[in-house]
């Protein structure tokens, strides 16, 4: 019952640009008097829907359900911003998850154009993960470092530039990898 | 006979870095893996060397003209301390991912104690050992020697054993054929003397000397000999420390400078500088010196250095730069090559109580200490001697090292966007990547 008084004051607000008045919520949900009108009003404060301002007129809140604005900080409430915030992650957490194997380099040479990685960027690398099929890896090739995606056919691996212009590797020994690349940085 | 009848009573782990700054620049350089490489470019002698320079013949502390003639292709490069402490904070880290009691003993060694951890971990003391090794070594990119035992004394005897790359494993019961091979003066914390004395007493080894009884130690050596008698025995006398650092015996500061100076003026304003390093420092853990010496190195590593006391503790390097100003004469020596200045703050106490003394200096040393609260917070934002005396300026104002010499650690030099020459961010590089 509740959610059809809300859907017809919702219908009002967005019909007239404004919340209705009590006389307008009585003929408008077809009460039979403005006591049972302030009831409800006070059912829909608790639920957060609406709130009154001093002269007791109707403010909208959360018409459209739920869903907070951050930073909507209510008077006499506890701020909810902490509590909000404690789902939140700083740059560095995002960025990187084994602190203690991350590593980063920066990229010369445009053999990962195709991939993004452009000249000058700053790669992000974890040393404590084992590269799979796919993975963007930073391999030791004639005692160099280089950055190539990793690919296996059959049993053998190789490594694939993301740029045309640049020859597939095909170790003649055994293959190198010295880290996987997590994340990509560029600071403008 | 066995020393010890129960395995591991305890169980300690002793874990070394295998040349620790040289394996870190071989570590982001993979060109230079399996070559001669030294460090300590910057201070013109060899601060640490890999295995390969060391088969050449090259030695910690040997002057680096020396090296270059007996091992002509060696790599020689500038001490990275920013790159080594990094990797260092990791290296502890990785080990108290098994267990919270790790004591940070130096840069490239830490102590931890791993007793009663084979059931939570799931894990033998031998398959921790192994795993927290295995781990190092691949999330560092080089290797790590490791000791296990049931005291400090003994880890120390395991890390050594078999380097680079080893993990040795001394139970209890087998310490008697690990100490039968090691000699006396080998053993950590017995000293050129008391190991000439054993000698004389016909103890080689270090069994000889655990195989002895209380008595004949307790009524010939001393106490920390007693201590090190029970370690080698399998009883934990040594306990793990966990805290971190929080204060000081004492806080020194020395430098090299090359070209190697004549001139007063500036030998003087790198002790300045080095002063007033030395007490950011005094000020970051909240302690004030009393006692104060202070030295200089001549070109011909002659050392000459004076101590004076303070009628006050303090942490201003004002204060502590007019005295050495005072005495800097009786030993500095006209017409001498100087190398090197340092000094030494001691009889550290904590800073809070500042007493009334009669003539009120507490009022203007309040003052002083206000102003170098920002002068710390200025460093904090832009670097370290962001703002500093008049009397360092030379120090400060000239590059350490002159000449062709590449001193400063390329990763000063090769910065990101937004990073600066004082600011970068606090992530290993391992170099460029094509």
């Amino acid at each position: 019952m509740l959610e059809k008084y809300k859907k017809q004051i919702v219908r009002f607000y967005q019909k007239n640009r404004r919340m209705p008045n009590y006389a307008e919520v009585m003929s408008l949900l077809e009460f039979k008097s403005k006591n049972a009108v302030f009831k409800l009003i006070n059912k829909l404060k608790e639920d957060n829907f609406l709130t009154k301002d001093e002269k007791g007129k109707l403010i909208p809140l959360h018409l459209y359900g739920e869903l907070r604005v951050l930073g909507q900080v209510e008077a006499g409430f506890p701020s909810p911003a902490e509590e909000e915030l404690a789902d939140t992650m700083s740059m560095d957490e995002y960025l990187i998850k084994n602190k203690e194997a991350t590593y980063m380099l920066k990229v010369s040479g445009e053999s990962m154009k195709d991939a993004g990685i452009m000249p000058g960027d700053m790669v992000l690398v974890d040393r404590s993960i084992t590269a799979s099929d796919g993975d963007i890896v930073i391999a030791e090739i004639d005692n160099q470092w280089t950055i190539k995606y990793l690919r296996k056919k059959g049993k053998e691996f190789y490594l694939e530039p993301a740029n045309k212009k640049f020859p597939i590797i095909y170790p003649k020994e055994e293959l190198k990898i010295a880290a996987v690349v997590k994340a990509v940085v560029r600071k403008y | 006979m066995p020393l010890n009848l129960h395995s591991f009573p305890n169980a300690i782990l002793h874990i070394d870095g295998d040349c620790f700054f040289a394996s870190c620049e071989v570590a982001r350089r993979p060109e230079l893996r399996g070559k001669a490489v030294v460090t300590g470019l910057e201070r013109g002698i060899v601060s640490s060397l890999t295995y390969e320079a060391k088969a050449r013949g090259v030695k910690r502390a040997m002057s680096l003209q020396e090296v270059k003639r007996i091992c002509p292709d060696v790599v020689l490069l500038p001490s990275d301390y920013e790159a080594y402490s990094l990797y260092s904070m990791r290296m502890f880290n990785i080990v108290r991912r098994f267990t919270p009691d790790v004591e940070e003993y130096s840069i490239d060694e830490c102590f931890a104690d791993i007793s009663g951890l084979q059931r939570p971990l799931n894990m033998s003391y031998e398959k921790i050992a192994q795993k927290i090794k295995e781990t190092l070594d691949s999330e560092l990119g080089f290797t790590f020697s490791v000791g296990l035992a049931p005291t400090k004394v003994l880890a120390k005897v395991g890390s050594k054993w078999n380097k680079p790359s080893g993990l040795t494993i001394i139970p209890g019961r087998d310490i008697h054929l690990f100490l039968s091979k090691l000699e006396v003066d080998k053993i950590w914390g017995i000293g050129p003397q008391t190991s000439a004395y054993l000698n004389k007493c016909g103890i080689r080894t270090a069994l000889d000397f655990a195989e002895k009884d209380f008595e004949w130690v307790r009524s010939r050596l001393t106490k920390p000999h007693h201590e090190i008698w029970e370690e080698l025995r399998g009883n934990m006398v040594y306990k793990i420390d966990p805290n971190k650092k929080s204060s000081y015996q004492s806080i020194s500061k020395t430098k090299t400078f090359t070209p190697p100076s004549k001139e007063r003026e500036y030998v003087f304003s790198q002790l300045s500088k080095n002063t007033e390093s030395a007490c950011i420092k005094l000020r970051r853990y909240n302690l004030a010196t009393k006692k104060i010496f202070f030295f200089l190195k001549t070109q011909d590593f002659l050392f000459k250095g004076f101590e004076f006391k303070l009628m006050r503790a303090t942490d201003n390097p004002i204060e502590i730069i007019k005295m050495i100003d005072k005495y800097f004469a009786s030993v500095f020596l006209e017409d001498r090559l100087f190398r090197a200045t340092g000094i030494v703050l001691m009889d550290l106490a904590e800073n809070n109580c500042r007493q009334a003394d009669l003539f009120n200096e507490v009022v203007t040393a309040e003052k002083i200490s206000k102003i170098f609260g920002s002068v710390d917070g200025m460093a904090k934002r832009y670097g370290k001697h962001t703002l500093f005396l008049g009397s360092s300026f030379s120090a400060i104002n000239k590059s350490q090292h002159a000449g062709d010499r590449k001193t400063v650690a390329d990763r000063k030099e090769n910065l990101f966007k937004g990073e600066t020459y004082r600011k970068r961010l606090a992530i290993p590089f391992l170099g460029g990547v094509s």
